[in-house]
């Protein structure tokens, strides 16, 4: 398939193009490398604009996007009723810009529009490295911090964890990211498991791209 | 290295103090005090080599005046400068006799402060040999520096290399260039046909990328480093490359590396740089310039910047102004 990754660094770039591969249990052809944003909310005002141009630009296929949730509210089950938008969810409100943009564009280059995967990390990309190996980083637990006012792990201690140092380098960052992802991409299960608001909407995007294509 | 600056009546810094990281990095507005800040320490820097006497002279009453405190293991070092006349400002006054052991060790450290503001002109122009044993304000002396380190630091000047040809995968090699009257110039070889590029070809951003790195690679580094304008030059996706340059001068620990660490002051105007700095708000300092007074303030000791920072990229949050350190309007 031919994917672009909308990412914040070249480490995230990495990493998530394994997870991709690993979900669609194929190769693929990254259409754009490099695209970046500046993080959120950046992520979403930059999104529109890139959706345009991988639709009539490029024979982008799909797109993958995820975001850090940070300190925000997540993504729940109910978030995805239909007609639903949870104003304070980013990754709603990720799906209501794919929505809103390619509804407007008209079919170009072969196909109807570009296919929409999106994920939230959280709250950072680091805890889905650490899925499978260190049982204290999950969802769940993120989710009962959040309610508690009592956070069990700052960004910080996720790359303490991660990369040994909240300093890593950018290929000591490429090189703990691509280890872990490795690690897992031969059954993502567990990380679907683990994060199943988060990098399950991935994950089922994905798998609804591999019915359509 | 130095925990923290007082600064009364110093240019535009009236009265405000600053307690420094390991790793600092300053925005403001032009006229802020950045530059002032890091004049400060070089003002330290030379006072403090000249031996500390017994005096009868006084500080001028109202004119200015710098108190240094330092980092364990110097705590209890207090070191005044003053002024004595509008015209004379180097009084040192010790809280410790000038004998004292501590401020024998501390002082050393302190002539090897160095500042950087770099030019790429500068940077371009064949260098003399004989003046590559540290790196010059400007960076003029790059290619020399350079030169050097291959003949008497062939593993850190390999680890520079390494690092350049990582970040600007263009390039295969750095070269010298003998250039007559004992200078030599500095080149890198493009990787696609080995075609040598001069110094005076090399982008902007390719050389302050050199100077960085010789910066960060040094085997001998200073005790504290200052940068000026940290992001010039650079793509703003570079900039990143550019922190972690500095982080390992200031983290030697995240790099693997056990030296002790080099204190780094950095300024910048790049709300993108600013960005990266998301997660250690605790290093950065904004300059705040009201009327013709400028104090400064640590961007960690704002009550509500978690809620800030979920609101936006930390750079956006100071372009609009509500985290202060941005030009007054009238």
């Amino acid at each position: 398939m031919n994917i672009a990754i909308l990412s914040e660094s070249p480490a995230d770039e990495a990493a998530l193009r394994v997870l991709v591969e690993g979900a669609l249990g194929e190769p693929i052809r990254q259409v754009q490398h490099a695209l970046r944003a500046r993080g959120w909310p950046s992520v979403a005002q930059v999104l529109p604009a890139v959706i345009r141009h991988l639709h009539f630009n490029t024979d982008t296929e799909g797109l993958v996007v995820v975001v850090d949730s940070d300190n925000s509210v997540l993504h729940a089950p109910e978030h995805d009723a239909p007609g639903y938008f949870h104003p304070d969810c980013r990754l709603c409100r990720l799906r209501a810009i794919f929505r809103q943009t390619v509804k407007k564009l008209p079919p170009a280059r072969g196909r109807a529009r570009v296919l929409r995967g999106v994920g939230l990390c959280v709250p950072a990309i680091e805890a889905w490295y650490l899925c499978g190996r260190d049982e204290r980083v999950t969802e769940a637990i993120w989710a009962a911090g959040l309610v508690s006012g009592v956070l069990p792990y700052t960004r910080g201690e996720l790359k303490w964890r991660v990369y040994g140092t909240d300093r890593p380098s950018l290929p000591l960052e490429i090189q703990c990211a691509l280890a872990e992802v490795r690690r897992q991409r031969g059954d993502l299960r567990r990380l679907e498991n683990d994060f199943p608001n988060s990098f399950g909407p991935l994950a089922r995007d994905l798998a609804e791209w591999k019915n359509r294509v | 290295m130095i925990a923290s600056v007082a600064f009364r009546n110093f240019k535009a810094l009236r009265d405000t103090q600053l307690a420094l990281a390991p790793f600092n990095l300053v925005v403001g507005p032009n006229g802020s005090g950045k530059t002032s800040l890091i004049q400060a320490l070089l003002h330290l820097r030379a006072i403090s080599r000249l031996p500390v006497r017994a005096s009868r002279r006084r500080a001028k009453p109202g004119g200015t005046e710098m108190v240094f405190h330092f980092s364990p293991p110097y705590e209890r070092i207090e070191a005044r400068l003053s002024c004595v006349s509008d015209y004379v400002c180097d009084l040192l006054q010790l809280n410790v006799p000038a004998s004292d052991p501590a401020w024998k060790k501390l002082r050393p450290g302190l002539a090897r402060i160095r500042s950087f503001l770099f030019d790429h002109y500068a940077m371009a122009v064949p260098a003399r040999r004989a003046a590559g044993a540290e790196l010059s304000t400007n960076a003029a002396n790059l290619a020399a520096v350079l030169a050097r380190w291959r003949e008497k630091h062939p593993a850190a000047f390999a680890a520079l290399q390494a690092e350049f040809l990582r970040i600007e995968p263009d390039f295969s090699a750095l070269e010298f260039q003998p250039a007559g009257r004992g200078e030599v110039g500095l080149a890198a070889v493009l990787d696609d046909g080995g075609e040598i590029v001069t110094a005076e070809n090399l982008s902007q951003g390719a050389l302050y990328l050199l100077a960085l790195l010789a910066l960060a690679f040094d085997p001998q580094p200073p005790a504290i480093v200052c940068i000026e304008e940290l992001d010039r030059g650079l793509h703003p996706r570079m900039l990143r490359e550019a922190r972690d340059a500095l982080y390992r001068l200031s983290h030697p620990e995240a790099f693997g590396m056990s030296r002790p660490p080099v204190q780094v002051i950095a300024t910048t105007h790049s709300p993108y740089l600013l960005d990266l700095f998301k997660d250690h708000p605790e290093e950065v300092v904004i300059a705040q310039k009201r009327g013709r007074a400028a104090y400064f303030e640590r961007l960690a000791d704002r009550a509500d910047l978690r809620d800030l920072l979920a609101e936006g990229p930390l750079g956006d949050l100071w372009f609009s102004g509500i985290l202060g350190g941005v030009p007054e309007e009238k």
